[in-house]
């Protein structure tokens, strides 16, 4: 067993952090302060080829293995949260099913685009009605000839309206529930299709997550990604690795916070000597250290998994629900660190905070994770 | 054209601690590339691609500096291929053996028009190295390297003056220390660290290098803390800044401070 990064993985490391340290993290406050999307990353994570790391060269990708990338999304997160999402909404949910799942012609029309992030990517299943149930939607998508015609809304879609490709989910057959769910490429100016006003929400302020309407919209015959009905397996599939992701946004929005806990608790003097020197101190950034790193062991082991080409639906689910909850508590004890202060603008850990928590809902809440779990278990 | 650029694989003093005798405890420190080298690669790379010139990076040191991740490392940021020389006995070599023995293996690259090193190494700092390895090609040497333009055997080169900037035109090979800021390095993109085991990597025997002896032989024999003068402790204890200021001024000027 080697627990040690290889030298590629710890370059990447090296330089994401320089790219997060440099460029990312001086504006991170104001991005969420201002609940702006940093548009200006896109073109700077493409350039270094961060935008589709996992995927093959030949597809405009890096090449890159899966704990590599998890890496870039970790580093990202411990500088802005707001810019690794948009990355993982990105790479992980509207790329990846054009990779696994698209045609030749769809690798040619759109792959090349998305995984050198030329074009943006987002990923559409999501609805007011359907959440943890993503199986009832109800947004339909009929053939017409040789066209199919979208009608229905989704919520929570991250990267619109930036995104130009957006990979959706409608139900083709209503009767047959999740089997008869389909996905589909739809482009951003198609008549028909529109984005409504973004969210304000808690944390990740500066990620877009408006809502999307279709009416009447008509797209090709040959958007169908897969096959009809295919469309809940390819979501489920997508988002057994968009966990991965999740699990490696929390472990770098924990990392941050326990890095702004252990400086504040060396420099800030309290009855005559630093309170790092007091056990109170210690022990919860002894606890703060160990769950980061059993949450970062978990979500490397799980895209360990991926690259070896073995299950990794479990592990996935395992990383994000324990690598989430780890980021939610560990950001909590590094505000309790910084007393008063921590509640303030003044320091990070606030903002931590607040992000680390939609790491606990999205793409699935802990309960689904905790339902995936069970039943590899049960069966 | 042929740009050799020197580096320095080592550990970061900030992450060494100092033992209670004045030693160095190196061992949680992780090695890297010195933190001015990348400008000098940057420098390096923007005249090599106005140029068109062939990017080779040196490296001499102990056991460590010809690792593969410290060849990936330096291949990342753009060069061509390197070559290294890696012989334990290099490990507290002096800046005039270092030197000595880079200029052997630029010599055995043959054809170099134009040398540059970083600023200074994070560990020693000496900023010696790069005239040394000047006197040893027989070549001229130049610091604070704000920006050079050209090409073989006709370099423009700014340097960083006191007070303004030098402009200086060199005809023949040379050796270029960067200024500390003289570029902005570019962060290595995923694809070129990728690509980085793919390129050339030459490891040099120190033995089959013809370096020459040494005349003297410097060796570290002691090491002492400066002497820490007792602190007195004097408050000065009053409202008024004025007078604080005063009684300041008072208590330095008795202490022979002004």
């Amino acid at each position: 067993m080697d627990f040690e990064l290889t030298d590629e993985q710890q370059l990447i490391r090296e330089a994401v952090r320089e790219f997060a340290e440099s460029e990312v993290a001086p504006i991170a406050a104001e991005v969420d302060r201002d609940h702006r999307f940093p548009s200006e990353l896109v073109p700077r994570m493409a350039e270094l080829n961060i935008m589709g790391m996992p995927y093959p060269e030949k597809f405009g990708g890096a090449g890159a293995d899966n704990v590599s990338y998890m890496i870039a999304a970790e580093e990202l997160a411990r500088a802005c949260a707001t810019t690794s999402v948009i990355l993982l909404a990105h790479a992980s949910l509207a790329t990846y099913p054009v990779y696994k799942f698209g045609t030749d012609a769809q690798h040619e029309r759109y792959l090349h685009d998305m995984a050198s992030g030329r074009r943006l990517g987002a990923f559409a299943l999501t609805e007011p009605g359907a959440g943890t149930d993503a199986g009832a939607g109800t947004t339909t998508a009929t053939l017409k000839g040789d066209e199919y015609v979208l009608n229905g809304s989704k919520i929570f879609i991250t990267n619109a309206p930036f995104a130009e490709i957006y990979i959706v989910f409608a139900k083709t057959d209503p009767a047959q529930g999740t089997r008869g769910m389909s996905a589909f490429i739809v482009e951003k100016d198609t008549p028909g299709f529109s984005v409504g006003e973004a969210e304000h929400k808690l944390g990740i302020r500066g990620s877009s997550t408006p809502p999307l309407y279709f009416a009447d919209c008509h797209i090709p015959r040959d958007a169908l990604l897969g096959g009809e009905g295919d469309g809940f397996k390819i979501a489920m599939q997508t988002l057994d690795g968009g966990r991965i992701g999740i699990a490696a946004q929390a472990v770098g929005i924990a990392q941050a916070a326990l890095d702004a806990a252990t400086a504040y608790a060396k420099e800030r003097v309290q009855f005559g000597k630093p309170i790092g020197a007091l056990q109170a101190i210690q022990w919860m950034i002894a606890d703060m250290a160990t769950q980061l790193d059993a949450a970062r062991l978990l979500t490397y082991r799980a895209a360990w998994c991926e690259d070896q080409g073995r299950p990794y639906g479990t592990e996935g689910a395992m990383a994000k629900l324990f690598a989430s909850e780890t980021a939610t508590r560990v950001c909590d004890r590094a505000i309790q660190i910084h007393g008063g202060y921590g509640y303030t603008e003044s320091y990070p850990v606030e903002r931590n905070y607040r992000d680390a928590k939609i790491t606990e809902l999205y793409e699935g809440t802990s309960e689904v994770q905790r339902m995936v779990i069970a039943r590899s278990y049960l069966r | 054209m042929r740009i050799v650029v020197a580096y320095k694989w080592t550990c970061d003093p900030e992450e060494a601690t100092a033992r209670a005798d004045g030693t160095v405890d190196w061992s949680r420190a992780k090695p890297g590339l010195s933190t001015y080298d990348p400008v000098a690669m940057e420098l390096a790379r923007h005249l090599a691609e106005q140029a068109g010139a062939e990017l080779i990076g040196v490296t001499v040191g102990g056991k460590g500096v010809g690792a593969p991740i410290a060849s990936k490392a330096v291949l990342g940021r753009g060069l061509d291929r390197v070559v290294i020389v890696e012989d334990e006995s290099l490990r507290e070599a002096g800046r005039s053996e270092l030197a000595a023995v880079l200029a052997e293996a630029i010599r055995h690259i043959g054809d170099v028009d134009l040398v540059i090193t970083g600023d200074s190494s994070v560990d020693v700092a000496a900023k010696m190295v790069p005239t040394v390895l000047a006197g040893e090609l027989g070549w001229p040497a130049v610091a604070e390297v704000a920006a050079v333009t050209g090409q073989a055997g006709a370099l423009r080169v700014e340097r960083a003056i006191p007070g303004g900037v030098q402009v200086l035109e060199i005809s023949g090979p040379a050796v270029l220390a960067a200024s500390a800021d003289a570029a902005v390095p570019r962060v290595p993109g995923m694809k070129e660290l990728l690509a980085a085991a793919k390129k050339p990597v030459e490891l040099l025997e120190l033995a089959a290098l013809k370096v020459p002896q040494q005349n003297a032989v410097m060796t570290v024999v002691d090491r002492a803390r400066p002497e820490r003068k007792a602190r007195k402790g004097q408050l000065i204890d009053t409202a008024d800044p004025a007078a604080a200021a005063a009684e300041l001024v008072a208590a330095l000027r008795a202490a022979g401070a002004l």
